[in-house]
């Protein structure tokens, strides 16, 4: 079952299940058996930005005039930004594109993983500019003890998904016996480590970065590092669209009409796909301990985010159909909601750069009642 | 005509009739969960108990059986409508 870059079979795309069908042929988009696909390229097209368009030069002052500790979460805070992006720019390419079977689907998960190059494109961008050597900062990502402690958990289901397919690619289904040790490559287990791989996605997407969001907001809340916050803010427009894009592959896998066993292992699953929210809330709580080691910052704390991890774990759960896991009701930093809505910017508004434009799209739709107050 | 919205355990208004069902609800300083504002995010979903109400843009947002998207719908008929962790009322700050 070797992958192929261009299947010259003649068939029915939309006949297909979303993955471990027969591989795409060509990127065609005039029938498509998920127009929702569609819709969510054109809108992350519509969001394109470059980070350079963000003017930073205040933030350098800002960051000169922090305190260390409040440093120290700034920076360990973009670090673990950089790290979430840099998992995401490669994986769902890497991990879903061999096995994806529709073409606008295919073609959205290239988009998602192109716009989080972006985000990591503007990283260094942040980094550059408050710091006269990016590299210190860069390099402690791939050592420090905390952050890589959370590298593993994230990475380890599109790691068990990658090495699946490309063992299933090169020998197909059945036992196999791989450096002295007996292997069985099955589709249905590949499925599991499939759906695993999206829920622990979704988590990452909806959970862990926005935690982080609400670290770089609360410094934007006291007006310092608001050119950072700027960037923030067009990454979590991106990222909300990324995790309704990920909630849509959940739920058409678990409704079992695109592929029926899918169903049945969203089913068996439940219980551990569940776990993995509750998981990575509590490894954000404990990364909350780390950013706050050395003192709090005015408007949060350790208590305050732990809160916050809670609250949106929660909502993420309800989402995508799951109890929530926690007891909290009331969002405890209410000042995230404006900070996240992208257009929410007050500037001049000759200086309004209006972060969600269309080019070359108007409404064209008219129907009679528009002329209602026409007479001749 | 002007229809009325029950929020289930909250309170009933009669919102301006131009007005999206988020932008209505919070003009009646309800507490309300929102990002994009535009169809994408699905943050301000509430449950439709009963009623009818009209997407003014399509939504993009992964929505579940049985909830709306406040942010770009109106509403057609009386609507009721339960507001995920209950009606809650906006804090001022005086």
């Amino acid at each position: 079952m070797t992958y192929t870059t261009f299947n010259r079979e003649h068939f029915n795309a939309t006949q297909e299940p979303m993955f471990f069908g027969r591989n795409v042929n060509v990127s065609r988009y005039d029938v498509q058996k998920y127009p929702i696909f569609e819709k969510l390229i054109e809108k992350q097209l519509s969001f394109f930005w470059r980070p350079e368009e963000v003017d930073l030069s205040t933030d350098r002052r800002d960051f000169a005039a922090l305190p260390d500790h409040e440093r120290h979460i700034f920076l360990s805070n973009l670090k673990y930004q950089t790290l979430l992006d840099s998992v995401q720019g490669r994986s769902p390419n890497v991990a879903l594109l061999p096995i994806v079977s529709l073409p606008e689907l295919e073609t959205w998960i290239e988009t998602w993983a192109f716009s989080e190059t972006i985000h990591s494109r503007s990283y260094t961008h942040i980094i550059r500019n408050i710091v006269t050597e990016p590299a210190r900062i860069f390099d402690d990502i791939v050592t420090n003890e905390a952050i890589t402690k959370r590298a593993r958990d994230i990475t380890r289901y599109y790691d068990a998904l990658i090495e699946g397919v490309s063992l299933y690619h090169q020998l197909g289904e059945g036992k196999h016996t791989v450096n002295g040790e007996d292997i069985i490559i099955s589709i249905t287990d590949l499925k599991r480590r499939l759906y695993l791989t999206v829920v622990s996605v979704n988590v990452l997407e909806a959970i862990r970065f926005y935690v982080s969001f609400a670290c770089s907001f609360a410094f934007a809340e006291r007006s310092t590092m608001e050119g950072n916050a700027k960037i923030i803010k067009l990454i979590a427009r991106d990222e909300a669209l990324h995790l309704t894009g990920t909630q849509h592959i959940l739920q058409l896998l678990a409704d079992g009409k695109d592929d029926p066993e899918m169903a049945v292992i969203a089913r068996e699953l439940k219980d551990q796909a569940r776990q993995i929210f509750i998981d990575a809330a509590e490894q954000e709580k404990d990364w909350a301990d780390y950013l706050f080691r050395d003192g709090s910052m005015i408007g949060l704390n350790r208590d305050i985010l732990g809160q916050y991890v809670e609250y949106i774990t929660n909502q993420r759960m309800v989402a995508v159909g799951f109890e929530p896991a926690f007891a909290i009701k009331q969002n405890p930093l209410p000042w995230m909601n404006s900070w996240l809505n992208s257009d929410n910017v007050q500037v001049a508004p000759q200086e309004v750069e209006v972060s969600s434009y269309l080019v070359g799209q108007i409404d064209s739709e008219v129907q009679s009642e528009d002329f209602s107050n026409f007479s001749l | 005509m002007a229809h009325i919205v029950k929020i289930l355990e909250g309170f009933s208004f009669i919102p301006r009739k131009e007005l999206t069902l988020l932008e209505a609800l919070e003009q009646e300083n309800v507490d309300m969960e929102y990002q994009c504002r535009e169809g994408f995010c699905g943050s301000c979903q509430v449950t439709l108990v009963d009623g009818e109400v009209t997407y003014t843009t399509d939504p993009i947002a992964f929505i579940p059986e049985g909830k709306i998207l406040t942010c770009c719908c109106q509403l057609n008929s009386d609507v009721t409508i339960e507001i995920p962790g209950g009606c809650k009322m906006k804090k001022h700050n005086l």
